[in-house]
């Protein structure tokens, strides 16, 4: 299923770029969903993943990254009444152009990691890496808190994709954890981004910097 | 030189204005509308050359010679773009270079034209539409280099017409992206809807329309015929990546591509109908996410 | 007995069983009792397993999934002393907060759950052998002690919140780059699922890529650096503790930024083995402990805040703690038993502070004046604390401190001698100066008495006896677990 890779790859690779160029929240956060389900497919397209271990983890993942984290955000988001991200540190524009940048990066540094591996791999490796540095540019460059918990939901959906890169295995109780983990991570930041939103009048972690020194 | 690819050239040189034609009739059947005859391009053109010309005291011989030049430019970039499965009438090794460095000295008439007038609209166009066309420059150079790397062929017309048939089971995401690309490549540089709107008679929002609105009678022929092969040349790049190739020789392939071009400009005025012009601070992003489409497409084919 | 080895999960899930039934008592006061009874007994079970193997080696459970050997145990004794104490303090903490920051029943409940949910969480870290499952863990305590800083809601402990929430997820999703790039460096060698085994993989250290395992442990190190509050990934510790109430911060600094430098520690032998990198992360973490010790030195001088100073004073005994693991050999052993000593001093320092801060309506240095004469025991408390922070004799810090700088004298590194003295030399001085002033003077208006349960009473005179005694003596039996949790972290399989 090597086309089969490939294409979810570019999928995650054009979402990417897309979440640096998009400034409407909810669009951003049906992105992230997309992507999270892409990365959920992509071990049933891996050689001797289509079981039904796989069938089952890829099901949950599915449900977990399309359905439930993005209810989760659009409570969040509800009640803040924010629709946009709107003056980020770096424009849309720059931010599509470091985009790319970073993403021609990833390829040169994930073609050197692993050089004995062979093609498909490596751009499962290079699109991991992208997403990871494209979660960390949303998460430094951004005001709004909510496009930092994106940047964080994008990171993670990076790590998924390395860890399938890199290792050959992963038990099923380990990958329920670290679901587990990202499904509490994300329900304890919509429930402080609520809680910002509800003392400040604004989510712009930007201006949370009472604490100095 | 071959009977066929000079009966190609013709047939394009010939069928270029059908495709404002197939356009505006989109466009009147999506308002409900009858529209515009579909060859009223051509009555438009041969109108304009029966006319005389006014000319402004404050132009110089580079404003009268703007269409002319602009035209030679374009008919001579048709020259190297195939019509489907006829090649092209010349080509050699690195032709798409020349291709889009014509493209390029066809707008560089055109603007210069419309700075000599003197006048700040036209100044306003011109600036416009160099800020876009240099935007635009980076998606078509790259997407051409795709398909230059995918085929292995360095002429236009080579590689256009094996692209379709050097495409492995999994290089769908290349072509898809090379489409996107270039599509919007396309209605920036024929200043279609979402870039330009052709219909607007408001100076402060034009910007092709309005670098041309100096010319009369048989030079604005010369710049309305120049302005439908321009399309048809871009379209030709759009529609030579998918038509494949099909038994029953030249006759049937040329059938098809014919039908593909129409088929391209129903699109582009299905577009025209149902989206609004961007506000001109996001062209600009768009075109950069065309060239990113153009880079990830690289980047595929390269690794 | 392999039965009583097969059941060391419930040293994990006995603590959320206790918060269960915390959660169904009626009122406040109830619910943070029945919080400090379920710690003291999960405490009790820790206990016996911590002297079991001390007494007959490490423990491991049927499949491996869950191991308990020198290292752990240590942590594990040092894990239930500060959580203790901090459940006895939290209760008189709290119901001497003044009217309008009273523990609702609801907030009670929230934070009994949070509590025996952190403990839950840091025991797991502490008794998995398999790297993903200690990450897990480290996840866990992150997102459970968030609401935890923000169990009183305003503006400027929601802004430290979100920082401590979005900095060390970031951070702990790079250390979970680490942990797969470790089990990739593993290559033709990985056995399937035990590929994260952290036995499997000390037993095939030597053949794991070494360019790939050092990769990993620069994540590693950043990563979990991050949650331990090394220098430059320090920025949420400080709006952290200042946010937070007192028994929550003594937690934090008293344990938490150990549990991760523990998984520092479980890492840095297996890529100390691997080919041509064994001297490579030892100097890695002298580097970030030097450059913690220094920044946190100088902000030190500049602070108000009394919580954010013993704050920073923990981000330069972290900074110490992880010098003393990468001078390697004796100063692995003083980094550990710094780590006991940082851990009941600071625990002191933030009980002090908090009813100290009690008595006079704020955390400000500038506001706390006369602490001897509000009350003796906590004013007596702080100063002690503080004194012993900075490394006066005869306290325990003073010892593990000079017991690492004979260390890295032993080794010919004289530079980090002199950076750390340079450092070490700053805090006192700064530390010194508002210790003495907010210890003696005119009591401020309006400083009321405090009122101290028998409780509270044993455990500050306990924990100032225990650290000049340390100071002074170290029994055969506290040597010998040193010397064995020691030998783990520093290669050999216990």
């Amino acid at each position: 299923m090597h086309g089969m890779t490939e294409n979810i790859m570019a999928v995650l690779l054009v979402v990417n770029l897309a979440l640096m160029a998009s400034s409407r929240l909810a669009g951003c956060i049906g992105l992230v969903a997309l992507q999270g389900i892409a990365i959920g497919l992509l071990p049933l397209f891996a050689p001797g993943g289509f079981s039904a271990r796989g069938f089952l983890l890829a099901a949950f993942v599915a449900v977990l990254k399309g359905i439930v984290f993005p209810r989760l955000l659009h409570n969040a988001i509800r009640g803040a009444s924010v629709r946009r991200e709107v003056e980020p540190f770096v424009g849309y524009g720059f931010s599509l152009i470091i985009g790319v940048a970073l993403t021609i990066l990833s390829f040169w540094l994930g073609t050197g990691l692993l050089p004995s591996s062979h093609g498909n791999e490596r751009i499962v490796l290079a699109g991991a890496i992208a997403t990871v540095f494209t979660g960390l540019f949303l998460i430094v460059s951004r005001r709004k808190a909510l496009t930092q918990v994106l940047g964080y939901l994008v990171m993670e959906n990076g790590i998924a994709a390395f860890g399938l890169a890199v290792v050959s295995e992963i038990p099923l109780l380990i990958e329920l954890g670290i679901l587990l983990d990202a499904f509490v991570a994300i329900f304890v930041m919509a429930i402080i981004i609520y809680h910002i939103s509800r003392e400040f009048d604004h989510i712009d972690a930007d201006q949370l910097s009472t604490l100095k020194g | 030189m071959s009977i066929e690819k000079i009966c190609g050239y013709l047939l394009a040189l010939v069928a270029a204005p059908l495709l404002l034609g197939v356009i505006n009739r989109t466009k009147a059947f999506f308002a409900g509308r009858r529209g515009q005859p579909l060859f009223q391009a051509y009555h438009d053109i041969f109108k304009l050359l029966r006319k005389g010309a006014v000319y402004s005291t404050t132009v110089t011989a580079v404003f009268r010679a703007g269409p002319p030049a602009s035209l030679a430019a374009v008919l001579l970039a048709l020259l190297f773009v195939p019509f489907g499965p006829v090649p092209a009438v010349f080509s050699f090794q690195g032709d798409f270079l020349l291709v889009a460095y014509l493209l390029g000295v066809m707008r560089f008439c055109t603007v210069n034209a419309a700075m000599d007038t003197g006048s700040s609209f036209e100044g306003m166009g011109a600036s416009r539409e160099v800020q876009f066309a240099a935007l635009a420059e980076p998606a078509l150079l790259l997407g051409m280099a795709v398909i230059v790397r995918t085929t292995g062929n360095l002429s236009l017309s080579g590689a256009l017409q094996s692209f379709a048939s050097c495409l492995t089971t999994g290089s769908a995401p290349v072509t898809i992206l090379l489409l996107a690309a270039w599509m919007i490549v396309f209605l920036a540089e024929n200043s279609r809807i979402p870039f330009d709107d052709p219909n607007t008679h408001l100076e402060l929002t034009m910007i092709h329309e309005v670098m041309v609105l100096d010319h009369g009678g048989p030079d604005f022929a010369l710049i309305q015929w120049g302005a439908a092969l321009k399309m048809w040349v871009l379209g030709a790049l759009v529609v030579n990546l998918l038509v494949p190739s099909v038994a029953g020789g030249e006759i049937a392939g040329a059938g098809i591509f014919l039908g593909g071009m129409l088929a391209l400009a129903a699109a582009a005025g299905t577009v025209e109908s149902t989206m609004a012009r961007f506000r001109l601070l996001r062209v600009p992003q768009l075109l950069v996410a065309a060239g990113s489409f153009s880079i990830l497409a690289l980047i595929l084919v390269l690794r | 007995m392999q039965f009583i080895d097969n059941a060391i999960w419930l040293l994990a899930a006995f603590p959320l069983l206790c918060g269960m039934v915390s959660l169904l008592l009626p009122s406040p006061r109830l619910v943070l009792s029945a919080a400090a009874a379920g710690v003291l007994a999960s405490a009790a079970l820790d206990t016996l397993a911590v002297a079991r193997v001390f007494a007959r080696g490490a423990m491991a459970s049927n499949g491996d999934w869950f191991r308990v050997d020198a290292l752990s145990a240590f942590h594990l004794a040092v894990m239930i002393i500060v959580f203790a104490m901090s459940s006895i303090y939290a209760v008189s903490y709290f119901r001497n907060e003044p009217e309008d920051m009273q523990l609702n029943l609801a907030s009670a409940r929230r934070f009994s759950a949070l509590w025996h949910g952190a403990l839950a969480a840091m025991t797991l870290v502490l008794i998995s052998n398999n790297i993903a499952i200690m990450w897990v863990g480290v996840e866990a305590t992150t997102l459970l002690t968030a609401f935890l800083i923000c169990l009183h809601i305003s503006t400027v402990s929601l802004e430290a919140t979100w920082k401590y929430l979005i900095v060390c997820s970031v951070g702990v999703a790079f250390a979970f780059m680490g942990v797969l790039l470790l089990a990739a460096s593993a290559g033709a060698n990985a056995a399937g699922a035990s590929v994260m085994q952290w036995t499997h993989l000390q037993g095939i250290a030597s053949g794991l890529d070494p360019r790939l395992a050092r990769l990993s442990f620069i994540f590693l190190l950043v990563g979990y650096g991050t949650k331990a509050g090394l220098a430059p990934m320090h920025s949420w510790l400080p709006d952290a503790h200042s946010q937070a109430p007192a028994p929550v911060s003594a937690v934090f600094s008293g344990f938490m930024l150990n549990m991760a430098l523990y998984c520092i520690m479980r890492h840095m032998p297996i890529v100390a083995q691997t080919a041509g990198n064994q001297h490579w992360a030892g100097n890695l973490l002298i580097f970030f402990g030097l450059a913690s010790i220094l920044i946190a030195a100088v902000f030190i001088i500049s602070q108000h805040d009394l919580k954010r100073l013993l704050a920073y004073c923990s981000v330069e005994h972290i900074g110490i703690i992880a010098l003393g693991l990468g001078l390697g050999g004796a100063g692995i052993f003083a980094a550990l038993f710094h780590t006991l000593n940082h851990s009941l001093c600071k625990t002191l320092g933030f009980f002090s502070a908090g009813r100290i801060g009690q008595a006079c309506h704020s955390h400000d240095m500038r506001q706390i004046r006369g602490a001897m004469r509000i009350d003796p025991l906590w004013g007596g408390g702080l100063f002690g604390s503080l004194l012993a922070l900075i490394g006066v004799a005869p306290f325990a810090i003073f010892m593990s401190e000079f017991m690492l700088l004979k260390a890295a004298a032993d080794s010919h590194r004289y530079i980090v001698i002199v950076v750390f003295l340079l450092g070490a030399g700053i805090v006192f001085v700064g530390v010194l100066r508002q210790a003495i002033e907010m210890a003696w003077g005119e009591k401020p208006q309006g400083a009321h008495g405090i009122k101290s349960s028998l409780a509270e009473r044993i455990i500050v005179l306990a924990t100032l006896a225990l650290l000049i005694l340390a100071g002074i003596w170290m029994p055969d039996f506290f040597r010998n677990a040193l010397k064995a949790a020691a030998a783990v972290a520093g290669g050999g399989m216990p």
